[in-house]
């Protein structure tokens, strides 16, 4: 198995957390609300500055969260009661990452952030570069408040926080 | 008799013993049958088992290495894997990309090898080692897969169950042989008993012919004291009668004539008593029980016996008033009590005292027998008697006397007579102080028995023809002028036939049939009566005979018999009676 590139090679680190962003969905069940159908699309938002472009398009093409299929949206600005399931939250001028995972608190919607320095600015996932590989640190209690449940087997990959 | 069964009677249980064997030896096959089948049903449970073993670590393998895979952490796949070294059973383990990539592997050692591609299938199990598969899935994706082979099962562990299957045959057979073993041990045991047992029993055959050798010469023994004894009493009482009989024809002398004719008589009851002992001893005559009046009897004895004792021997009666009355046969008493008292007489060569007493014995025991009796005893002073002839006094053909001066019959009829009236009988003697029999009666609470009185002679209807049967002239000569002296016609016939034919006839009338009841012909008395009874009910019929034998199946039909010899007066009485009997019925 080939060790996961160093951020500094962040073509590579982009990928792995494009897919990382979806696989993410596996390990994590939402409650009923959070769909209004079977067949409903699973909504992959990413607000901010993208930093994925079409590798992301890519990486989820054919993909399936619980049977819904995933549709990734970017949004330039996340208003209060965006309609997505996974939010991942890019720094821009236009809004904080901290502001955007304001509009979904308390929603069904997981949130993702990267390397965020402030503890307030982080989403229940936070990707963190850990001797040079791509890991993640998990605040499982913030998914409970948003009535996420996040697998132990996920949270036994995730490093301290 | 031993107490040994015959050889045949073991059969049964060698029979039983042979089907315990086999029962053994079936139990000890089927134990060992059930015992692989209980090893190869769990052998079956097992292998199944640890598959689902094998299959569950394999799942569970396969959920906690999910996120590894999912997010290609190698070190927290690594870790994971490595847990399984816990596990000593587990020989190597794989995870398997979605595309069947090896990722991550474990070898317990390094010998071990795992497939480069994930394998499909089914789980297998090849040279005890077991291989499973598991898919690697996450909310519905399948992310990769899971190889995991253990060991079947550990060498020593299914060594030991072997070891415990074949201790349990053995140790099956180990108690069939023992069994076995027992068994013929028992066999030969039972042959050597059977063979002391045949043995045992020639020498019991053997003992009993002996024995019964023995008994025989006794008995011969005895007859010929008996055959002298009697001899000699009879030929004493034919001398009497027969001199008595030559001296009356040579007298005119009334007084003397009287004299001899009491001789003769006397003799001739002596001889009728003789016989009457014999029969006695023989148990042929049946008693003929009475209540009597035990004092009376005896004291009615008196006469007669100062008549047989010597003139230097005196007789005391010591009879206690109110004494009870006692069950016996009368006659047989005076037989017995004549009887002691001779024995008494002889033992006082020189004269003496013969005390007879009579006491009642209020809640006495003897012989077995309890509750109240009446004792009779006889004492005398004479010369007494050694231990051991005391011992011995009651037995048949004993006797101290010299042959032809006793039968040995005496104390036997008296023991006998005790014996069958519910009694018994005791000696008390010692040498030179006298001898003391006594005999033990049960006292009866019945009343006396009245001695019916002599038919009155008016009540007698008047003789008339009498048909005598009888085979033996003398003797048919002597009854017919006995029966013509008491006034019968008479009418002889030789045998049962020649009767009937005469009673055909209807010649003269017949009044009575007289009939002696052994003789010759196919017919005897007791048929010919039978006969009679049958074609002329009116007819009384009257049987005779000197047989104990004929006397006693006479008396068991209900026939009147009159036994030999009789006395005319007898006679007349018999005869009188029958007719009478059949003029009232």
């Amino acid at each position: 198995m080939a060790p996961r590139p160093a951020a500094a090679q962040s073509t590579l680190a982009v990928a792995v957390k494009a897919t990382d962003l979806y696989k993410f969905a596996a390990f994590v069940e939402w409650p009923p609300s959070a769909f209004s159908g079977p067949a409903d699309p699973a909504v992959l938002c990413v607000a901010g500055d993208d930093p994925f472009g079409p590798v992301l398009d890519q990486a989820v093409r054919g993909q399936k969260i619980g049977g819904h299929p995933i549709v990734v949206t970017r949004l330039d600005h996340v208003d209060r009661g965006a309609p997505c399931n996974i939010l991942f939250a890019a720094p821009s001028r236009r809004q904080s990452p901290a502001d955007a995972l304001d509009m979904v608190r308390g929603q069904p919607v997981l949130t993702v952030t990267d390397e965020a320095g402030d503890p307030n600015a982080r989403g229940m996932i936070d990707f963190v570069l850990r001797e040079g590989r791509v890991r993640f640190r998990i605040d499982p209690r913030l998914a409970e408040r948003s009535g996420l449940l996040i697998s132990s087997k996920l949270l036994s990959l995730a490093v301290k926080p | 008799m031993m107490r040994v069964r015959p050889p045949g009677d073991r059969r049964p249980a060698r029979g039983l013993r042979a089907v315990s064997m086999a029962a053994a030896m079936i139990a000890a096959v089927l134990l060992v049958a059930a015992g692989l089948a209980v090893a190869g049903y769990n052998e079956g449970l097992f292998r199944a088992q640890a598959a689902r073993e094998a299959q569950v670590q394999a799942d569970i393998l396969a959920a906690s290495l999910t996120a590894a895979l999912a997010f290609d952490d190698t070190d927290a796949a690594q870790q994971y894997l490595g847990a399984l070294r816990a596990n000593p059973e587990v020989e190597a383990a794989g995870l398997y990309g979605p595309a069947g990539a090896l990722r991550s592997s474990y070898r317990r050692d390094p010998s071990q090898t795992l497939p480069v591609r994930a394998p499909a299938g089914a789980p297998a199990s090849a040279q005890g080692q077991l291989v499973v598969t598991a898919p690697v899935v996450q909310a519905g994706v399948r992310l990769g897969s899971v190889y995991l082979r253990v060991q079947a099962e550990p060498a020593q562990r299914r060594l030991l169950r072997y070891a415990a299957i074949g201790l349990l045959g053995v140790m099956a057979s180990l108690v069939a042989v023992v069994l076995g073993a027992a068994n013929a041990a028992q066999r030969r045991a039972n042959r050597a008993l059977a063979e002391a047992n045949q043995a045992l029993h020639h020498q019991i055959e053997q003992r009993e012919r002996a024995e019964e050798a023995l008994r025989q010469s006794q008995k011969m023994e005895a007859m010929g004291q008996l055959t002298g004894g009697v001899a000699h009493d009879f030929n004493n009482l034919l001398m009497v009668a027969s001199s008595g009989l030559d001296l009356l024809d040579r007298t005119q002398d009334p007084e003397r004539r009287a004299a001899l004719r009491q001789g003769v008589r006397q003799a001739l009851d002596r001889g009728a008593g003789l016989t009457r002992q014999l029969l006695a001893f023989s148990r042929r005559s049946p008693l003929k029980s009475e209540v009597v009046d035990l004092g009376q009897r005896i004291e009615g004895m008196r006469l007669l016996l100062e008549r047989s004792l010597r003139e230097d021997i005196a007789v005391r009666f010591d009879i206690q008033p109110d004494l009870w009355a006692a069950e016996l046969d009368p006659t047989q008493l005076e037989v017995a009590v004549l009887n002691i008292a001779v024995n008494a007489r002889d033992a006082m060569p020189a004269g003496g005292v013969i005390v007879l007493a009579a006491r009642n014995r209020p809640d006495f025991s003897i012989d077995g027998e309890e509750g109240d009796f009446v004792e009779l005893s006889v004492t005398d002073t004479g010369e007494g008697m050694a231990a051991e002839t005391v011992r011995r006094v009651f037995e048949p053909f004993f006797t101290t006397k010299p042959v032809g001066k006793g039968t040995g019959l005496g104390l036997s009829q008296v023991y006998g007579f005790c014996r069958a009236s519910g009694g018994a009988a005791r000696v008390t003697s010692a040498p030179g102080q006298g001898t003391s029999i006594s005999l033990y009666f049960p006292a009866s609470t019945k009343p006396l028995t009245q001695t019916p009185a002599p038919a009155p002679a008016p009540a007698a209807p008047p003789p008339g023809t009498v048909l005598l049967v009888e085979d033996d002239d003398a003797v048919a000569a002597a009854v017919s002028a006995m029966l013509a002296e008491l006034g019968y016609r008479v009418v002889r016939a030789s045998d049962a036939t020649s009767a009937l034919a005469v009673l055909d006839r209807g010649g003269a009338p017949i009044d009575l049939v007289f009939s002696d009841m052994v003789m010759p012909g196919a017919m005897d008395g007791a048929a010919l009566a039978e006969l009679v009874l049958e074609r002329r009910p009116d007819l009384p019929v009257v049987l005779t005979t000197g047989f104990s034998e004929a006397a006693e199946a006479a008396s068991r039909k209900g026939l009147k018999l009159l036994p030999k010899p009789y006395r005319i007066e007898e006679l007349a009485a018999e005869l009188a009676a029958a007719r009478t009997a059949k003029k009232g019925s």
